[in-house]
Formats: structure tokens, sequence, C-alpha cells
């Protein structure tokens, strides 16, 4: 399998970030009106309905059909609303110069947004803020509300308080007030998960379910909730304790965002698993091997039920999703998951995690899970560089513990009850939790692992470190409330106090500046299994199968091929095991640019000349000789060719004396096989020649094949059985008609021919090392950004355009054919034969052509085709063209500007410097103060546990602001 | 359940080893039944790499594994480097009733040979042999009483009890002679076994341990680290690789 997906690798636009960070589902609306209204985003200064909330002051952001607001920093305050929960929308009545609005959601919450830019930019922010009301309405997104919010389990915990929503009415909207009775049918119309049957993990006493249930309770009634949840501080503590299960699915599933995925798409779940009911695929039996694998010690997996349901959820993702399929460790993270939530939930949650949260983690590469591990080990040689030197020193991989840990949001690898608590956080704070808890893991178990003599020795510290998280951190001490701390808590307070260094920003920084290690990692990675899996190598060498793998994948990134599937299942090999594997297998139009890199015939290239720039335009070429060559290295008939096809076919010409040659031309060219050539194929092998021989200088070339043609059929006429009457036969242009001796005899008689297939058609194939394919250019920095949009190849061709026309007004403008073969250089007759080929030449040249240090025979050839462009400024030019090309497909230097890659290094240096890490002198925490009573029924001690680490969070206001913003709440509205 | 840190006997060696091979033909399993001799049907899932270690005694020192069970998925398959790196030695596994699983095997066993450690020791073990053999009087009496969960690695009875007599349900699709000429060829240990059975689970690492050299890697462990080589007389309890019951007594031999 080789695969160019990485290929094609882009990095988010600002745009595409900001929606990531409201976990704002990626557009794939196709109500048009929607996409009409612009995305607008506004200063404003939030305050909470009732004034129990300070004031905050953010941007406000309308991204149809979500309004978003986001604190100073980023993250004391946010919330993402779909536009449909807005109930209505008031311009308050405030002193003069102050422009706010009074927003009601769904669930009867009111706050106020003080627009804080210039008028004429509040007025165009609500205007667009009317617009994409109006639209959701229109599409009846506000009805679907009602039924939506139902299947929410905050619904059951918080009843009836939506009673001032629903009786507040949106201009023109249609509330169905049938409240009534309602309350009895939402007992079991919110979803859940399989832990409502089969008991969730833990004990509820001591992990204070009740509790934590009435503290969210008065949360969710003061801040909204599924739907229209604001995110205060207090929403990130409750969620820093923990949980509580039952209320634990709806909350990942809003803080992830998954909830807006499922409130878009309602019935795709059931519909997707409609649709594909019955439908195999590798990916669909790899979940069946890993069903019964999956937390088989939970309860609901030792059920039909709960096996069902994850089987269901698994394969409902591949059918979605068939490129990544099943990886192992989804069946992990689904079986957790499905303990706290629906099958349609874990679905959405699913594609989540996959797509955006954990991007690349689970594809067939595995390229996101190789980058994060590169990203974690830069961050601890960063913020732990003693544990990092110390690891490299007795050469202990961090990965061989990490990877898990990253892959299976370290539900694999510590008791579950713990790994959820940080799986709240993870969804609740983003990515960076999981590189947080894993440096705090490091830092905790420091002392040991600086004792560790291998992975083995690392391992086992991990795994006995995750099986007493239960246990006291301060067993020793003397104060009962330090004792009373656990490992686990020691380990939440230091991710999250100590590491709170690592942010988003830097984890997507260090993730551009892996990137293309990775990538290039992977890449040779599978060129060499490539490499490896071939049965033959034929009479090449390895470096020479790298470079003929480098053509080929060159040319799948231009012409990627179709999906590479299994054969056909044909009656014979249905049980026999010899099943092949899906095997990557290029078309036609795939093969052309691969030959083209390989064949000088295969490629136009005209040097272009226009008196600033000289560059080598080349173009593949396309002619019937290249499309037999594909059918004739298709022995197996596939109508593609795998990489050993190209092998063996590359093998089957650049070995080749004289004799073999000619063999192999007549071959290519009887197409029956049936060992005699008809008079069409004659006539299309002499096509073939001139195709072959279209750029040669002068008339010589021409006038061989011409003499080729008269001679075949001349020898051939003179070979046909006579008649009685002494005259040939007459045959149809399609019955044999030339066999091989006389075709042999035919090409020795021309010179021209001779050399041709003693040494020119072998020399026509260079293995030669491409240049490096450029890699998408990461964006780290202002500069990187420029070049990229001046780097395009649209940009390129605009360029060379502009330079042709100079050249052309200044009369220097010239295009020159490059010869394929080359060995006729001037413009005379060709003298006698013998002085054609001296003898040297005729030994070396099949060998030379398939040395992988290119200079020899480009130059040799571009030596001999010199005297070709005898023009005015030809005296250098030679040389040139030899190391253009190498280059041609990267920017000519004349154009080029600094190389992207030596920007790019210059950015990540600076981003070195930037940011100072003071973590590893950390103390240990000294504030063990913290109150962990067992005192069960006081619900607020439950928050003790977070205080610790909670920062400060900064409003980002003056006293004087807060107050503007809390007398907003009881100002009027405009009449 | 995994690791033994107990004091090692007169000459102790630790060798890591690793296990490739395609997904379930039963890595897992092999592992499974030569440190705990047990049998499970679902086991903790392998992500990465999973890492288990046990003992094995020879005549006058005692071999310590550290065995590293990959993920068999395809995907995976680029990460088995970080593990089979400076492994010294090499378990492939395949399935016999599935052909393609010894291709599988088969560029398994290149890869070593070219990016693997130069003098890793490399068993090829060809698992499932109890599918394809009628079920005589059970050869292992601890074998039957224990595999009454559904098997894993013998896919082709989930949830079943062994299939009556004489008739095995799934064809061998590997033939022993095959196996055993390519792995003559290519320089292997060869091995056929089953991980439900226990057969010949024990003489596959037993063989291994004995081709390993031992002596260098003492040499090299002394004068790396002195405490490796504790002297401590009568290591009776690592009697496992006793060739002729693997039964009863591996019980207690590492699960500590």
């Amino acid at each position: 399998m080789i695969s160019t997906s990485l290929r094609h690798f882009r990095e988010p636009t600002k745009d595409e970030q900001t929606q990531l960070f409201f976990s704002i589902p990626s557009s794939t609306l196709t109500d048009s009106k929607l996409h009409d209204i612009e995305k607008v985003d506004i200063n404003s200064v939030l305050t909470l309905g009732d004034g129990e909330e300070e004031p905050y002051a953010g941007k406000l952001y309308i991204m149809p059909p979500y309004l978003s607001f986001a604190s100073l920093d980023r993250k004391s305050v946010r919330f993402t609303i779909p536009l449909a929960t807005i109930r209505r929308v008031e311009r308050l009545n405030a002193r003069a110069g102050i422009y706010a609005l009074s927003i009601s959601t769904w669930h009867g919450l009111r706050f106020v947004v003080q627009l804080t830019s210039l008028r004429p930019t509040a007025d165009a922010f609500c205007a667009v803020l009317r617009d994409a009301l109006k639209v959701e309405l229109q599409r009846g997104q506000m009805k679907a509300v009602k039924a939506f919010v139902k299947t929410c389990y905050s619904e059951a915990l918080v009843p009836s308080s939506s009673n001032v929503a629903d009786n507040e009415r949106e201009d023109g909207s249609l509330i169905i007030t049938e409240e009534k009775g309602g309350d009895q049918m939402q007992e079991r119309s919110y979803h859940g998960g399989l832990g409502l049957k089969f008991k969730f993990p833990g004990d509820p006493k001591k992990l204070r379910e009740a509790s934590k249930i009435k503290l969210w309770t008065t949360y969710l009634r003061a801040h909204g909730r599924n739907l229209t949840l604001l995110r205060y501080p207090q929403c990130t503590r409750l969620v820093q304790v923990g949980l509580p299960n039952r209320l634990r699915g709806e909350i990942w599933e809003t803080l992830s965002g998954s909830v807006f995925l499922r409130f878009s798409n309602p019935g795709y779940y059931d519909r997707l698993l409609e649709e594909n009911k019955g439908k195999t695929s590798t990916s669909t039996e790899d979940i069946e091997k890993d069903l019964h694998r999956s937390l088989p010690e939970y309860a609901g997996y030792q059920s039909d039920e709960g096996i069902s349901a994850l089987r269901r959820v698994l394969q409902a993702y591949s059918f979605k999703n068939p490129e990544l399929g099943y990886c192992q460790a989804m069946n992990i993270l689904a079986a957790a998951i499905l303990i706290y939530m629906s099958e349609e939930q874990t679905f959405w949650l699913l594609e989540l995690l996959c797509d955006k949260l954990l991007p690349g983690y689970y594809a067939p590469s595995m390229h996101g899970t190789l980058l994060d591990q590169r990203v974690f080990e830069s961050l601890v040689a960063r913020c732990l560089p003693m544990i990092h030197d110390y690891f490299e020193s007795v050469d202990v991989q961090l990965s061989v513990a990490s990877l898990p840990w990253f892959l299976s949001l370290y539900i694999n690898s510590m008791p579950m009850v713990f790994a959820f608590r940080i799986v709240d956080c993870f969804f609740c704070m983003g990515p960076k939790v999981l590189f947080q808890i894993g440096l705090a893991i490091l830092k905790i178990n420091g002392e040991k692992l600086l004792q560790v003599q291998d992975d083995g020795g690392f391992l086992n510290v991990m795994r006995e470190y995750f099986a007493t998280l239960d246990q006291s951190a301060h067993p020793n001490s003397s104060d009962p409330r330090s004792r009373a701390i656990t490992r686990f808590q020691e380990l939440l307070l230091i991710s999250f106090r100590e590491f709170s260094v690592i942010t988003d920003e830097m984890i997507i920084n260090e993730r551009k500046r892996f990137r293309n290690e990775i990538i290039h990692n992977i890449e040779s990675f599978s060129k060499r299994a490539s490499v490896r899996n071939l049965k033959s190598l034929g009479r090449f060498t390895k470096e020479h199968v790298g470079l003929i793998y480098d053509a080929l994948y060159k040319a799948m990134c231009i012409v990627p091929p179709p999906p590479a599937v299994a054969p056909p299942p044909s009656l014979f090999t249905t049980n026999d095991g010899h099943e092949e594997k899906p095997e990557t297998r290029i078309e036609l139009r795939t093969f052309r640019y691969f030959l083209s890199e390989i064949a000088t015939w295969a490629r136009d290239e005209k040097i272009v000349l226009n008196g600033l720039t000289r560059r080598i335009d080349r173009e593949v070429a396309e002619h019937e000789f290249i499309d037999r060559l594909f059918y004739f290295w298709d022995t197996s008939c596939r109508g593609a060719l795998s990489f050993q096809d190209l092998v063996f076919g590359l093998d089957g010409v650049m070995f080749n004396d004289l004799m073999d040659n000619i063999e192999w031309f007549f071959n290519l060219h009887d197409k029956d096989k049936d060992g005699n050539l008809t008079k069409d194929e004659v006539l299309t092998l002499s096509e073939s020649l001139l195709f072959i021989f279209r750029f040669e200088i002068g008339d010589a070339y021409l006038g061989a094949v011409s003499r080729f043609m008269s001679n075949a059929f001349e020898y051939g006429d003179a070979l046909l059985p006579q008649s009685e009457d002494g005259s040939p036969v007459e045959i149809g242009s399609n019955q044999p008609y030339l066999n091989l001796a006389t075709f042999r005899m035919v090409v020795l008689a021309d010179e021209i021919l001779e050399a041709f297939f003693e040494t020119d058609l072998v020399a026509s194939f260079r293995l030669q090392p491409l240049p490096e394919l450029e890699l998408p250019v990461a964006n780290t920095g202002l500069l990187s950004d420029i070049w990229s949009t001046i780097a395009t190849d649209s940009n390129k061709k605009i360029f060379n355009m502009f330079t042709d026309e100079i050249g052309k007004t200044i009369g220097k403008h010239q295009v020159i054919h490059r010869p394929s073969i080359g060995r006729i250089t001037t413009l005379q007759e060709p003298k006698a034969r013998e002085s054609l080929l001296t003898p040297s030449m005729r030994s070396s040249a099949s060998k030379s052509s398939i040395q992988s240090d290119s200079s020899s025979p480009t130059k040799s050839a571009t030596d001999r085709s010199s005297p070709l462009v005898a023009t005015p400024s030809s005296s250098t030019l030679s040389i040139d063209m030899a190391a253009l090309t190498l280059k041609d497909v990267a920017v000519p230097e004349e154009t080029g500007g600094i190389p992207p890659m030596q920007m790019v290094h210059a950015v990540n240096a600076a981003l070195m410097e930037r940011t100072p890490f003071a973590i590893d002198d950390a103390k240990e925490d000294e504030d063990s103060d913290e109150d962990t009573d067992e005192d069960v029924d006081d619900d607020d001690e439950v928050m003790d546990e977070v205080d610790a680490f909670l920062e400060a969070h900064d409003s980002g206001l003056t006293e004087e602001d807060k107050k503007v913003a809390n007398d907003l709440l009881n100002a009027e509205p405009v009449k | 359940m995994t690791d033994s840190a107990v004091a090692s006997t007169e000459r102790s060696v630790q060798v890591k080893l690793v296990l490739l091979g395609e997904a379930a033909v039963g890595k897992s399993s092999v592992v499974l039944r030569f440190v705990s001799d047990e049998f499970q049907a679902n086991k903790e899932p392998t992500i990465g790499a999973a890492f288990l270690t046990q003992k094995c005694r020879l005549d006058d020192h005692v071999l310590r594994y550290e065995i590293w069970d990959t993920a068999g998925q395809e995907r995976f398959h680029s990460l088995a480097p970080m593990y089979y790196r400076n492994a010294q030695a090499a378990v492939v596994v395949y399935d016999i009733t599935k052909a393609a699983s010894l291709q599988k095997a088969k560029s398994w066993v290149k890869e070593l040979q070219r990016q693997a450690n130069p003098k890793i020791v490399i068993a090829l073990a060809g698992n499932k042999v109890d599918l394809v053999q009628p079920s005589t009087s059970s050869p292992d009496a601890n074998a039957s009483s224990e595999d009454d969960g559904e098997a894993d690695d013998a896919t082709a009875t989930p949830g079943e009890t062994p299939s009556p007599e004489g008739e095995p349900e799934t064809p061998r699709q590997v033939p022993r002679e095959e196996a055993q000429a390519y792995a003559t060829e290519a320089g292997l240990l060869f091995f056929e076994t089953s991980a439900k059975t226990g057969e010949n689970i024990v003489e596959l690492f037993t063989e291994i341990a004995k081709k390993i050299p031992v002596e260098e890697i003492l040499s090299k462990a002394t004068s790396n680290r002195s405490g490796a080589a504790g002297s401590r007389a009568g290591g009776a309890r690592q009697d496992n690789v006793n060739l002729e019951d693997n039964g009863a007594k591996s019980k207690d031999a590492c699960n500590c």
C-alpha cells in the first residue's frame, strides 16, 4: 500500500481555528441562505442576567448558525449556542454611548452583551444577527430545539424551569404549549448509556455523586444547559472534581461540542446503519475481532446488549469514514463512552474525536499519533530536561508508555474511574490536557524514572504508579488532611497548576514544527517497506528500486490512483487462503507521469529562454507507444500496474544489449505474440520510432525510419511465399508478415537504428534522484504566510508568462525542444558509421543510465547537444541545463527568493527562544491544606479539591466597567 | 500479575523478545499461555504493545524474558520498530488455517532480518494446530479444563467446546512441510503451536533461550551494571522449562 494522503495536509485557516475553538461543526449545510451570512465578531462585555457572575470582557462571534463568546483570556468564560435557541433579542435603553443587547435563550436564561466597538460596527453586527436569526427561523430550526432538548438528561434534572422561555415568543415563531404532562414523559426521553442499566464504574458514595448532582443542578439552572450552556469558571471547577456519572455523557457531549453535530444531523445515525446494513469490509472484520476485548471487565460488555451497541457504533463510524475505517483503540474509546452515552451520542462524539480532537490519530498511517508523540517528547525535553536526557542516555523510549496514553485517552492505562476524570478534563479543556497529564505523571515519578535501565523498567514504574493512584500521596504526613490527598488528586494538581504553561496554541505550534519531519519519516518507512516487500528487485540494486519508487510516488502525488482494492474474489480463491491484500496499482494516467520521470522521450521538454530567466517546461507526453508499454507491462491484465510490475517492466528493458533490445521492441509491437508483425504493426512500430525521435535534430532519424519502412516492406514482400506465377501472395494488413529475424536484419542495416538499439534506447531510461518533493509549508509566521501566497503553482505560471512576454518584446524569447536521445547534435548529415560509436561508449552507456549519480548521463547528453543551443547566450547554457534538470520542479533559483524550508527553520528558531519554562524547579505542593474531609453531606467541600489549582480568573474589566455592565441588567429595552 | 522483582538466581540474563504477526493469529494467547499458563478469551486489548515478563530456567542460568506483544492491526505496523529495536529474540506467529498470515509472517521476518538487531534469534510459530487436530483424548489434562471460555484464538468455534472427534472444522491451509522448509531456508526456529492446548509453547520459548548468546549478554551486562547477576542458589521455582509437563508446575513460575 502506497499512500500519498499525507501530502494533502493543509493547515487550518484562521476561521477554521476559531470554529474549532468554539466546537462549531464544519459547515456541511446545504442551505445557501445561511452561507450568505457573513461571519462577524465584535468586542463586547458579557453580563449574566441574575448578576451572580461577574461581567467579563471578550469577543462575541456570529458564525451562522451559532453565536459564540469567549472572554479575553479565552478560557474563563465562553459559550457556543445555536442561534435557534435564542428566543428574544432586545436593544437596551442605556446611557448615551453604550450599545447593549439583552439576549434570552430557550432555557429562560437572559444575558446582556454590551457591544464596545464603534457604533457603525455594532449596528452592522446587529444587522447580521437579525438576518441570521431570520434564516434559522425559516429553516424551522427553532422548532427542532424543543424536541431535541428532551433527549438531554439535564432537562429531567432541572425540570420545568423553561416556562419563561416557552411563554415568550420570538416574532412569528409558533410555540405549541403542551408542556403539561410532558414532565412525566421526559422520564425516559433522555439519552443515556449502558451505565443506567449495568451500573457505572466506581462507588457512587465515594464519588459523592449526590453532592455533585446537586451542584450541577444549581449551575445548570443559572447558566443554561445542553444547547444553551454558558461556561463560567465554576463549570471548569465542577468538571475538575469529576463529573457525576448520570450527567457525564451529556456534559461530555456539551463541552466537546458533539451535541451540535447530533442536533444538526437528526436521524443520520440510524439512516447510516440502515443504508449499510449487512455490508462487510476489512474494518467490520477488524471490529469483530476486538468487540470482546473492549473493557471486557465491565458488566455491560459481558452482555449481548453492550456488545451489539459497540458493534453498531464502530461499524457506523467505519461506514461514515471508510478511509479511516477502524483502528484498534477506537474500540476502547467507544466502549468507554457508551457507558455514559447513547449510541447516537457516542457516534457523534467518536466522529468529533477522530476528526477534530485527535486529528490523524487513527488514520491508516497514524500520523497524528506519531506527531503528538514527537510533540510530547519535545515538551518533555523542555519541561523535564533531566528525565529526557536520562532516557536518552539509557536509550529508553518515551513512546512505549505514552503512546497508549494518548491513543486511548488513558482509559487503557489506569483504573477507569480515574481515566474518566481525565477524559472529563479533556473534553472541557481540550487536547492539551493529555500532554499536561503526561508531563505530570513523569514529573511525579521522576526519581524512580531516573533509575530505570530500559523500556521494560520504565513500563513497570508506570504500571505500579497507575495501580496505586487511589492511595495517599503523602502517607507519612502528620497532617491528616494532607494524608487524605490521593495520588490521583496530586496528579491533577500538578497537571493543571505546574503545567498550565502548556497551552493549545503551543501544541498547535509544536505540531506545525514537527509535521514535516513526521511525514518524511512515515514516507521513508513505507518506501523501505514497499521495496522490501517486492517479490523481486530484478537486476536492480535497492537504490535503483528506491529511485523507481520515488518516480512512482511523485506520479501518484500528481495523479492519485484509485483507492487500492483487493482483487475481485474468484471462484477458486475463496477459501484457499491465497487471497491477496489490497495493493496500490496505478492507472494509465498516473503511469504517463511515472514514465515521464524516467524515460526521456516520455516527456516534452522545452527550454525556454526569455532573456531574463531560463527554465525547462516539462509536459507529460501522450502517445500510443506509452499506452502500449503500459499494457505490455500489465502482465496480469488488471488494467493497472503495481510497483512490482513497474520494476519488472523496467528490468525487462534497462539491462538489454543490442539483440535483447531489438527483440524487446519487436515483442512490444507484436500484439498477438505469434512471433510475427503484421503490416499494420510494422507501421505502428515505425510510428513509435518517430515518436521517440520526435525532437531529434535534423533529418537523420526521419531518414532512418523511412529507410526502415521501405526495407521492412521490401524484405517482408520478398519473404512472402511465392504464388504460381512468381508474384508474392497478397496478404491482409493484419496477417503475419515480418518475423523477428527479418526485423533484426532490417534494423541492423541502418546505423542510426543500430545505435539506437545498441545503447540509446537503454540510455533513454534514466533513474535519477528526484528533487525532494515540496511539503506544504508550515505557516509558522507572517513571512512564511507571504511566501506561501507567492509560491503557489499558478503564481509561478503567471510569473513565467510575464517574463516570457518581456522576452518576446525584447526579442530574446526562445523555445527549444530538448531531444530525447541527443546523439545528433548538429544539423549535419551523419558521418560514416564507424565514427558514431566508440568502443567505450558501447560498453558504458547501458550502465551509466542506471547510475544514481545523475550527472554523467545527463551531462554527456547535454554536452553533445550544446551546438544545438548555439544561440547568442549559449556558452554557459549547456551546463545550466544539466543543473536544471534536477530542479525543474522546484522554483527556478532566479525567481524563488528564500527557500521555504530555510525560512521555516528561522521561524522555528525564533519560536524556540520564546517561552521560558521554569517547571523543573517547581516545589512539591506545599498547599496541602486542602480539605478533603469525608463529610459527604457538605456539597461545597467537593469543590475544595480544585480550589488550590485554579488560577484567578481575570474578567479583563475594571471595577467601573463592571458596574456599568451590571447596571445594564436593569436597563429597559428600547421601545 | 506481571513483573517478577524477585532476587535473581545464580546467573540471570534479561532477554528482550518481541511477538509479531498478523492480527488474530493468537500472539497474545501464545504469550499468555507461556507467562501464566492460561488460555483466556477476553484479554486486555493490545494497544501499541503489551509488556509481560517470564523466567525461563536453563541448565546453568535463568533467562528473564521481557516480552513485547505487539498489536497486529496493519496500521500499527509503522510502530513496530519501536518495539523490536534492541530485541534479542522474536517470535513471528502465523495461523496455520490462514495462508495469508504466513505471507505476512514472511514479510515480518524479512523486515526483522534487515532492520532489527543483526544477531536476533527469530522463531516462526504456526499457531492454532488444535483446530486441525482431531481432538483425541486430550493430551494435556490441564488444557481442556481451562478453556471453556470462548476461544479468542480458536475463532472458528467461538463459545463452543472443542468440536467432536475427527472432524476439524477449519482446514489447514499451511502444510507443515512448507513452513518448515521456509524456516530452514530463512534460518528460523520453527514450531507448530497451540496456545489453546499449550502444545509446543514452552518448547518454543526454551529453544529460543538455548540459542540466545548468553555469555555475550552476560559479559556486557556485568560490565554495565553490577547488580544484575546476583547470586542466590536454589531458584527451585523456575523449572517450567521442563519439557515433559508444562502443566501444573509452571503456574507459579512467573506471575509474581
